[in-house]
């Protein structure tokens, strides 16, 4: 399982994204299991991360599979919840199961009093793409508006105010994944920290651009939008927000006195 | 011993070895433009000589030979050593590949050499008074006679022309019944033709180097056509992935170089700086990784278009962002200290209008990225 061809890729990809629109939670966490989730992460974390949690941004559908991530990193055991810092300097644990916690979109997100530092690299990647996933569904579904909506006797994707911000947020979304992309050899914590950054924060430009020109029917539970508007403000938050990061990394310049360049030719 | 080299890590580190055993750093002082001309042909004499300056340029050429990538690295040891500036860098990035592309291989053969080597100067005379983000509306006009044509007409925001011995210069041969895309032919001028004046803007950050370059029935030669009749618009164009590759990783080089300069000044203020520092290195982070992207995809034979719109809006934003951000943090620096920062900080100004402005990268993104139709 180690490398895939494009083709066993392209059907790969295609089976997750079938489960992940009929399946959520839980459900969904046996669904992957059974399509050999743990193996795919052990054996090839590099096509396997990417493209599991870009899936469940896109689709809108989650899991608790930022754990497995991070138990690989630390090598936990199986099945475990260990606490993940939250935005402010908390802690959360994201549950296997649906709790009663009201975390905004229904994540099974819970506070606990306190955690261990350990090394977030991989599962800041993962939340980045996870949160890049979500920003593109936000535009998938406001492109789709604009085209769509007639105003004025015209689609509104034909006014040029429309049309930036639907530029904008790709901009942004592409600059993540760029950052996203970029093989962390030299110092990967403080790569994987910036891609987490410019995801979360790609996710934001999104959901605030998208979110607009969406108008009133995006304000609505009927549209789907909501749900990735609530699942990038949380995910933003989880693992440090995309403001505490990018803070973190200039502080690093700072006492470091000069800027790492990280990606090469 | 070429073949080793064309590994870009180790080519790399050769350079750096070169470059640290042979020092051209700038005299100090004089902060001229003619200062920074004099340097700027003292550097690519210097790599020429030394082979430098002719790794990733094709044999027929004067070069020899490897990928494109070799370019990108020696411009981002040149610029971001401070050895040279990014704009004067830029036009060789930009103007070989067209003359490669599109010149007689025997012109090709006889000039590139002269503009690598530091002999010549070179300039692009695209935008005039009244065709600037409408550059396919441009009026020069190139007329046949015999085997030559003459040409009349003005361009303008060209770069360096008061140095330049030749201009790649887009003219309008084509009569009102042709499209505009079919209708534009390129030359390749000798700017001491009679008929050519060439006068230098006064700029709002004082170094004047754009010019209006004026053109009164001036004879070209017809074999000094690049392309064919009505290729010149496909130059352009052509033009552009280059200009959005190597020439831009340069660039972020110099970026770079500048950022690490500010962090240096501000290290001793605290925490405070902390936020701007870091969202001008998240924006710098987020441009290298893309440009690091898009360089791979040119190295990989890819036809490069307008995605490449995303590089120059990332470009511009992050690159205003830092000198924003240099005013921030060292207050009054800019507007009470006549020393680089001002000069760079007003210079920064124009990121969004060069190369095409913010709202026409935005535009073609949003025609041919996202699909969204016509306006």
């Amino acid at each position: 399982m180690e490398t895939l061809d494009a083709e066993s890729l392209a059907m790969l990809e295609d089976t997750l994204r079938k489960t992940m629109l009929s399946k959520s939670g839980a459900e969904l966490d046996a669904a992957l299991a059974e399509l050999g989730w743990a193996e795919m992460l052990s054996e090839m974390p590099d096509t396997a991360i990417p493209l599991v949690f870009r899936l469940l941004g896109e689709t809108g559908s989650h899991a608790s599979i930022l754990n497995d991530v991070l138990l690989e990193t630390i090598g936990g055991l199986p099945g475990g919840t260990p606490p993940m810092p939250y935005a402010g300097g908390g802690w959360v644990v994201w549950e296997r199961t649906a709790n009663a916690e009201p975390t905004l979109g229904g994540l099974p997100l819970r506070r606990v009093p306190e955690g261990e530092t350990m090394r977030l690299g991989d599962t800041r990647r993962a939340a980045g793409w996870w949160l890049v996933g979500t920003a593109r569904a936000m535009l998938n579904l406001a492109r789709q508006h604009a085209l769509d909506r007639v105003q004025f006797g015209r689609p509104i994707a034909q006014f040029q105010a429309i049309r930036h911000r639907l530029a904008e947020t790709l901009v942004a979304i592409e600059g993540a994944e760029a950052t996203l992309g970029l093989p962390g050899d030299e110092s990967p914590d403080l790569t994987a920290m910036l891609a987490k950054a410019a995801a979360g924060k790609a996710a934001l430009t999104a959901a605030k651009h998208c979110q607009q020109v969406l108008g009133g029917i995006g304000f609505t539970a009927e549209h789907e939008l909501h749900v990735h508007v609530k699942r990038a403000l949380v995910l933003d938050g989880l693992l440090g927000s995309s403001k505490e990061l990018t803070r973190r990394a200039g502080a690093g310049l700072r006492a470091r006195g000069s800027v790492p360049r990280l990606a090469y030719l | 011993m070429s073949n080793e080299l064309f590994d870009p890590a180790t080519f790399r580190t050769a350079l750096r070895e070169w470059l640290d055993e042979n020092d051209l750093t700038p005299p100090p002082g004089d902060q001229s433009l003619d200062a920074h001309q004099a340097q700027h042909l003292r550097v690519l004499k210097a790599l020429y000589d030394a082979d430098w300056m002719r790794y990733g340029w094709p044999e027929s050429a004067g070069g020899l030979g490897g990928p494109d990538i070799l370019r990108a690295i020696v411009g981002e040891e040149v610029v971001g050593r401070g050895l040279d500036h990014p704009g004067p860098y830029s036009m060789l990035d930009v103007l070989t590949p067209t003359m490669i592309d599109y010149a007689r291989p025997e012109l090709a053969a006889e000039m590139v050499p002269r503009l690598l080597s530091g002999q010549e100067t070179w300039c692009q005379g695209f935008s005039e008074p009244g065709s600037g983000s409408d550059l396919a509306s441009l009026t020069t006009r190139a007329v046949q006679d015999g085997d030559h044509w003459v040409v009349n007409g003005q361009k303008v925001w060209t770069s360096f022309a008061q140095y330049a011995t030749r201009c790649v210069l887009l003219t309008r041969t084509g009569g009102p019944e042709v499209p505009n895309h079919q209708a534009i032919t390129a030359f390749f001028v000798d700017l001491d033709s009679p008929g050519v004046t060439v006068r230098p803007l006064r700029t709002m950050h004082d170094v004047d180097e754009f010019c209006e370059v004026y053109f009164d029935d001036v004879v070209v030669p017809a074999d000094r056509m690049l392309g064919r009749v009505g290729d010149g618009w496909k130059l352009a164009m052509d033009l552009l992935p280059y200009e959005r590759s190597t020439c831009f990783w340069q660039r972020i080089a110099y970026l770079y170089a500048r950022f690490d300069a500010l962090v240096d000044e501000v290290k001793g203020q605290g925490a405070a700086s902390d936020s701007e520092l870091g969202e001008v290195y998240l924006a710098l982070h987020t441009l290298r990784c893309r440009s690091r992207a898009t360089q791979h995809r040119l190295a990989a034979g890819h036809k490069l278009g307008a995605e490449t719109s995303i590089d120059k809006v990332l470009l511009a934003g992050a690159e205003q962002q830092l000198f924003d951000t240099v005013r921030d943090l060292l207050p009054g620096r800019i507007e009470l200290t006549d020393d680089p920062w001002r000069t760079e900080f007003l210079y920064s100004r124009a990121a969004t209008i060069y190369g095409g402005t913010a709202e026409v990268q935005r535009n073609i993104i949003a025609r041919r990225l996202l699909d969204l139709g016509k306006e």
